[in-house]
């Protein structure tokens, strides 16, 4: 029963993270621009 | 056990990752190579006698030039006024001048409650704990008159406590 299980998981398609990609990289991309702009202000004054 | 990560995966753990490292390596360099540290280093004092330290002596409050460039400011903090010390007429001191490019120490201590100090528009941006002193070095380079003010809410006369810095060239 194990093993028929293991084997259906493995044979999924892989998973469509496209969406979860771009929306992981905007938040990042935001995250580090912002910190980016902090540290500019600090160094600039 | 083989791990099998997708390909977005991978790419968004090296971006996060490699943003820790970044940040992490600033942070040290910050710390460890510049000296930036926290503007209350567990220099202690008496909150109930701070004239017992050199700095906060009534004669040693305000501005004194150190060297051509060089100067210490000591303030005394207590509600709800910034103690700068008097001029020569005896008149107390709410507003001083340092010629631009001059490296300024500050140095704050309170006498009852937490206060803050802040030069607004600079670095110098500090918490003013009772026990402790304040201190920041900094290079005055950009001229201007600016407001120290208080950060740190310490009672009903917290917004009356104010003073004023001036850089001129």
């Amino acid at each position: 029963m194990q093993n028929l299980q293991k084997n259906n998981a493995s044979e999924k398609e892989k998973p469509d993270l496209k969406g979860t990609f771009v929306s992981v990289m905007i938040l990042g991309i935001l995250i580090v621009v912002s910190w980016i702009g902090a540290f500019a202000l600090f160094l600039s004054r | 056990m083989i791990m099998h990560l997708h390909k977005y995966e991978k790419i968004w753990l090296i971006f996060g990752i490699g943003s820790l490292i970044v940040f992490l390596v600033v942070l040290g360099y910050g710390a460890f190579w510049q000296g930036t540290h926290p503007q209350s280093h567990g220099v202690t004092i008496d909150p109930n006698n701070i004239e017992s330290n050199e700095a906060f002596k009534p004669e040693n409050l305000g501005l004194t030039k150190v060297s051509d460039d060089k100067y210490i400011v000591n303030i005394a903090a207590s509600a709800f006024f910034y103690d700068f010390g008097k001029d020569e007429e005896g008149k107390t001191v709410n507003h001083i001048r340092i010629p631009k490019g001059s490296t300024v120490l500050f140095q704050v201590a309170t006498k009852d409650v937490v206060h803050g100090f802040h030069v607004a528009g600079t670095n110098v941006n500090m918490m003013v704990e009772p026990g402790y002193v304040s201190s920041l070095e900094t290079v005055m380079d950009k001229p201007g008159t600016y407001t120290v003010v208080c950060n740190e809410y310490c009672g009903l006369g917290h917004h009356l406590m104010y003073a004023t810095v001036e850089v001129y060239e």
